[in-house]
């Protein structure tokens, strides 16, 4: 089962204020006992101190008629005080009869408490020894006062201690609730407005300058989400659109000419012509599916498979004599920097490189030098291809890697180009845990990636 | 040369078989998975060409039950690039994969390849028309002079001769000479064959290496009025 927080928090108020006031309660309870007890206490030797003199200045058995009937009469005006006298001599004596099991608990000197039969609460006592004299002996004279109103007062104190408290927790419980509710309602206006967040409204953002600063946090880090979450979908939506425009060109000249050399009769010569024509368009697009099938297993995080321990200045030879016609049409000259040993897929990296020296060597003025450098780096090892040449300007070197993109939009109909080299690289980086980089400077262009080493 | 086909895409099941048979196959096609077993179980076949998915049964449970039987070569025709199928096709027993969509040139090549392995040795001497070739030397003549061809030139001519008259796509090109298992935007094949070209051809009649636009090159000697290289 699942509390709102408002809920919850009202709970835990009812329990804190319900152990705060209980505790509070105990406390009042203890203190209000012991100051009873002391009034018990003082009030007891106050009487005890009283009726001492009349047994004082009674010292013979004639008088001590006397003595009784002065205590007798003291007890009847106040019915809640009870009177002993003990001694060996029977002469001497007052007080109803004590049971052994009495005279136990009463003690023979200080306080102590006595049980009556008829009484609900013990009777407190103070006894206490008054010397011989005369013909009296020592006796010992007990006051006991009947603890009845002091009980009393104290359950009808606990009994509103205890009505008290649980009031006061579900009070609290009460408060808390509405309080909370209260400190929600920011919440409740966030989720509101998070509700109204859909993808036809992809720039709206969570308002964050009226919130308290625990939530703007929340919301500043929300409000980040949905921003990457804008440019995901803004360049899934860019690159449907690239995509889209990429085989419109090669499928409208395949439907084009298709048209064209249907519309009349044709040679057998000229209808093989414009198969092969077709043909040629139908293998462009094959290409560029293949490519984006291939670009999508690296989307899907998909990690390269089949990797074997190798030096990677060789791999890159490989990438050379396989371009080496190439390099001799433009006449440049390629170098090869540095080794290092990594595991990867050795025909990922093939074509990974394949592509960097095919764009150097597209770059790069006749008579020109294209190196590659090998550099081992700490957890990863990195390779790129530099070439001079005009370079790239630098609005467009974050960009490079993008799909389709070109910094030269008018070389987009060339067969060879269709814009996915760059891209290509980029996945064959990620499948190696690496990254990609691109510079610019002073007429050298270097590009290049890492693979995790 | 007895090839079955298993596959459902009516487009697909038809040119392949049209092109087969014109390549000089027996073909017999299958257009589910369960007619497709029973077919590959009953009658013998050199090679199957195996679509993956299938109505019926899927491609890999008809591959299954082959197995168990039979070790016919198959090939198996993925239309996701997903290495999951490729890795069970292989490990299942499949001895070859496509990825849709493929070059019909391709599948041809493979096709060769997977039937070649039983055909024995080659011919160590190659010889078209005034050509001549000599593998083991690494040597080429034309019309008794020798050819100065680079080890690459040479490699690309001696892939062409070994099939001639069959149009290599520049992708089974690049795999033959320079090992390379990957499409690149690279016309490197292109450029090698211009190379090849000046020295093979443009001193000598007749001309032997052909283009055929959209799809490869092929080594062969034609009629001179039906060039269009
Ligand atoms: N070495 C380089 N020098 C200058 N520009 C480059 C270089 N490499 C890449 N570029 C630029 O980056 C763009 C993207 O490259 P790429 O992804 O390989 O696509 P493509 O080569 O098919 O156009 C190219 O169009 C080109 O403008
Ligand atoms: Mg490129």
């Amino acid at each position: 089962m699942k509390l709102s927080i408002s809920k919850r928090l009202a709970a835990m108020f009812a329990v804190a204020s319900f152990v705060m006031l209980a505790v509070l309660s105990v406390a009042m309870h203890g203190l209000l006992k012991r100051e009873l007890e002391r009034h018990q206490s003082n009030e007891l030797q106050a009487r005890w101190t009283m009726y001492k003199p009349i047994i004082m200045r009674n010292d013979d058995v004639v008088h001590w008629q006397y003595v009784r009937t002065k205590f007798d009469n003291s007890i009847s005006e106040n019915n809640r005080v009870s009177l002993w006298v003990q001694s060996n001599d029977p002469r001497f004596l007052y007080g109803a009869s004590l049971t052994d099991e009495q005279r136990h608990t009463m003690g023979a000197h200080g306080f102590g408490q006595v049980m009556l039969p008829g009484h609900d609460a013990p009777l407190k006592t103070y006894s206490a020894e008054v010397e011989a004299h005369g013909e009296r002996p020592a006796v010992l004279l007990t006051v006991g006062i009947d603890s009845k109103p002091f009980v009393e007062t104290l359950r009808a104190f606990t009994v509103g201690l205890i009505a008290l408290t649980v009031v006061g927790a579900l009070g609290a419980a009460g408060l808390g609730y509405y309080i909370a509710r209260v400190g929600m309602r920011p919440l409740d206006r966030l989720s509101g407005e998070a509700r109204g967040l859909s993808p036809g409204h992809l720039s709206r953002r969570l308002q964050t300058d009226t919130l308290a600063p625990e939530l703007s946090e929340l919301a500043d880090s929300f409000n980040g989400a949905l921003s990457r979450l804008e440019t995901a979908y803004q360049q899934l939506e860019a690159f449907n659109a690239d995509v889209a425009h990429e085989l419109r060109t090669p499928l409208g000249n395949l439907i084009g000419q298709t048209q064209v050399t249907l519309s009349r009769e044709r040679s057998p010569t000229e209808l093989k012509e414009a198969l092969h024509s077709n043909l040629e368009d139908l293998e462009r697009l094959r290409a560029i599916v293949n490519d984006m099938l291939f670009l999508a297993r690296a989307d899907r995080g998909e990690r390269a498979p089949n990797r074997v321990e190798v030096s990677i200045a060789q791999e890159v030879s490989h990438a050379v004599e396989y371009l080496e016609f190439i390099f001799e049409e433009a006449g440049v000259k390629v170098r090869i920097e540095g080794d290092a040993q990594a595991s990867i897929e050795t025909s990922l990296f093939r074509r990974a490189v394949t592509n960097l020296l095919q764009n150097a060597v597209q770059h790069a003025p006749r008579g020109a030098e294209i190196v590659v450098f090998v550099l081992q780096q700490p957890g990863a090892i990195r390779v790129s291809v530099q070439n001079t040449g005009s370079g790239i300007a630098r609005e467009h070197l974050s960009r490079l890697f993008d799909r389709f993109y070109r910094v030269d939009s008018s070389r987009s109909g060339s067969r060879e180009n269709h814009g996915l080299g760059l891209a290509i690289v980029r996945a064959v980086a990620t499948m190696h845990g690496g990254t990609v980089f691109a510079e610019s400077e002073s007429g050298a262009t270097t590009i290049g990636f890492t693979v995790a080493a | 040369m007895k090839v079955l086909i298993v596959e459902d895409e009516p487009k697909t099941a038809d040119y392949l078989e049209r092109g087969l048979r014109e390549q000089g196959y027996v073909v017999d096609v299958a257009r589910d998975g369960l007619d497709g077993k029973h077919m590959a179980l009953e009658y013998e076949y050199d090679v199957i060409v195996l679509d993956v998915m299938l109505p019926g049964t899927d491609g890999f449970s008809v591959l299954h039950a082959l197995r168990e039987h039979r070790q016919t070569p198959v090939i198996m025709l993925t239309a996701r690039d997903r290495v999951d199928d490729r890795v069970r096709g292989l490990r299942e027993g499949a001895d070859d994969y496509l990825v849709k969509p493929f070059s019909f040139l391709e599948l041809v090549a493979r096709l060769q390849a997977l039937t070649r392995r039983s055909r024995g040795q080659e011919a160590m001497q190659l010889r078209i028309a005034d050509l001549q070739i000599d593998l083991l030397a690494r040597k080429a003549w034309r019309n008794g002079q020798r050819l100065d061809l680079t080890a690459k030139e040479f490699a690309l001519l001696a892939a062409l001769a070994r099939r001639k008259g069959e149009i290599l796509s520049k992708t089974t090109i690049a795999e033959l000479v320079w090992d390379v298992n990957f499409d690149s935007d690279t016309n490197v094949v292109e450029v090698a064959v211009k190379r090849l070209r000046s020295k093979l051809d443009d001193p000598f009649k007749p001309t032997l290496l052909h283009t055929v636009r959209g799809m490869g090159y092929v080594l062969e000697v034609r009629d001179e009025q039906s060039e269009d290289a």
